[in-house]
């Protein structure tokens, strides 16, 4: 992976009226990244990549796609591909015709049944877009994007309505699409997508970064938890600890193994059972619910 | 452009409401006219026939179904999935518009010679050629116009009544009771010049050199919507 900016957005301002949208936001992604714009509802992370994109104008600030403005379609469309939060099928054009039409206007080259197959839609090649289910048209939409196997690929909530198999074969051929040296941009609602696949997050909140950095980074600065509960009577314990409404314990710690091995050695020596123990790193979802509070 | 033209042409027969509406109803109306050519011709003139059918498919055939296209692309995101790619504005709307387009001129130009051929044809070609291709090029601007007020096919419905029945009226009040009177008012209305012009060209009578200059108010149509388009096209559905 070399250090080569992708995408250079430099104090980004997007105003809607009185509304702003996007507050000085700056971030690079580099050439290989998967990087992963999440965000609260209303936080302008589709505002941002909409610009990002091309499909929207900044207010002001700077940004750069492959060096240049993304609003030149002409010089930097046909080296990205674009996988919107909504369908944007013509209904009466078939599967095939859709991905061909788009593939061509793409200015790629690629075979329409191998993007097809990708998404598990040979089958489907002559049957109307109408005629779709909504996980269907996710996958076609998917189809468009990767046809021609583009540098850069954004993915707007990629896997929403998809069922657990379409996901696998979806995150399967961006791997495939990773190794060939694509960036890819995504946003989604299922952080556990995020936490295992991004190299590198924008948390976004209220038009601005929360906070960026790759998955360990945002969550080092929540401590894990350690919860369970105890018999009564029972010794005191070895850690701090509180006493939760449903009268588990809750551990906070920021070293997660040396503390759970010194509750698992005073439960041994004191003989104590340790029940519905439940102790994990801090996930991202827990970083999330963190916001504004 | 082709690419997108091609996939709109496959959509326009495929969607049977589109067909039966924007191609055959035209059709249907414009051959009652020619079947009925010599009651409309004491009524106004052949010229007026020629004018009104050339109105009918250009109303119905041409600006209707350019708003409804417009508007049923933009909101299903159409449009946008288009400007995703390297397509330029100007290459998509003509993709789109390219194959009502030529529809509309094959379609006046069949129903003209059938006229022609049934009721006895026009003085100038030419000039009713360009009569034509203005009145083409007019009703293609108002409906890029049109489409920027017009939020969905439904509404269509009721944003194009304005425009497609008012040049039909024009075409028809011009027609029948000529310019002599209220003729600035007359060539200024949308259609007005072009149904003169139209008349000139298949009755005669009037020198060439008198009749080119009606090219300029709808040409100013023109101007005039391109300049509203601009203002008022949206490429997506309003949030």
């Amino acid at each position: 992976m070399t250090s080569t900016p992708v995408i250079d957005v430099e104090r980004l301002n997007l105003s809607y009226g009185d509304f702003h949208a996007v507050k000085d936001l700056s971030f690079q992604v580099r050439k290989g990244e998967l990087y992963a714009l999440l965000g609260t509802n209303g936080a302008g992370k589709t505002s941002t990549l909409e610009t990002v994109e091309g499909h929207r104008t900044a207010t002001s600030g700077t940004v750069r796609v492959f060096g240049q403005s993304p609003r030149d379609r002409r010089a930097v469309r046909p080296r990205m591909g674009i996988m919107l939060q909504e369908s944007g099928f013509s209904p009466d054009l078939t599967v095939r015709e859709s991905v061909r039409l788009i593939g061509k206007l793409s200015q790629r080259r690629d075979r329409v049944e191998r993007v097809l197959g990708i998404v598990d839609l040979t089958h489907k090649a002559g049957t109307q877009v109408s005629q779709l289910s909504g996980g269907e048209k996710r996958r076609l939409d998917f189809a468009t994007a990767v046809y021609g196997k583009p540098e850069l690929i954004f993915l707007d909530e990629p896997t929403t309505g998809l069922d657990i198999q379409s996901r696998d074969a979806l995150w399967d051929a961006v791997d495939k699409l990773r190794e060939d040296g694509s960036t890819i941009v995504l946003t989604t609602h299922y952080l556990e997508e995020a936490q295992q696949r991004a190299d590198r997050i924008g948390l976004m909140h209220k038009g601005a970064f929360h906070q960026e950095g790759t998955v360990s980074e945002l969550t080092r600065t929540l401590p894990a938890a350690i919860r369970f509960s105890l018999p009564a009577p029972a010794p005191a314990l070895p850690l701090q600890a509180t006493r939760e409404s449903d009268g588990t314990f809750l551990i906070q710690t920021f070293d997660l193994p040396k503390d759970l091995y010194i509750l698992l050695g005073w439960a041994h020596d004191n003989a104590v059972e340790l029940r519905e123990l439940q102790a994990g790193p801090t996930r991202l979802d827990d970083v999330f619910r963190s916001i504004g509070s | 452009m082709l690419s997108i033209a091609l996939g709109e042409l496959i959509q326009v027969f495929r969607n049977r409401l589109v067909l039966v509406t924007s191609f055959i109803m035209p059709v249907a109306v414009s051959a009652y006219f020619i079947h009925q050519h010599e009651t409309f011709a004491d009524l106004g003139s052949l010229g007026y026939i020629a004018a009104v059918v050339m109105f009918t498919v250009g109303a119905f055939g041409l600006y209707t179904t350019t708003v409804t296209t417009l508007a049923s692309r933009r909101q299903n995101l159409f449009l946008k999935r288009l400007r995703s790619t390297p397509a330029s504005d100007a290459g998509i709307l003509s993709g789109l518009m390219l194959p009502v387009t030529v529809l509309a001129l094959v379609q006046v130009t069949a129903i003209l010679i059938v006229l022609a051929a049934v009721a006895g044809g026009p003085t100038n070609v030419p000039l009713l050629v360009a009569a034509v291709l203005s009145t083409v090029i007019m009703m293609l601007g108002l409906g890029l116009a049109t489409a920027g007020l017009t939020n969905s096919p439904e509404h269509a419905q009721v944003t194009t009544l304005p425009v497609s029945l008012g040049a039909i009226a024009v075409a028809s009040w011009v027609g029948i009771t000529g310019t002599e009177e209220l003729t600035l008012l007359k060539r200024l209305l949308p259609g007005g010049s072009a149904t003169e012009l139209v008349l000139n060209a298949w009755n005669g009578g009037v020198p060439v050199a008198d009749s080119l200059p009606l090219l300029l108010p709808t040409l100013s149509w023109v101007v005039v919507a391109v300049a509203l388009a601009s203002r008022l096209f949206r490429w997506e559905p309003r949030r």
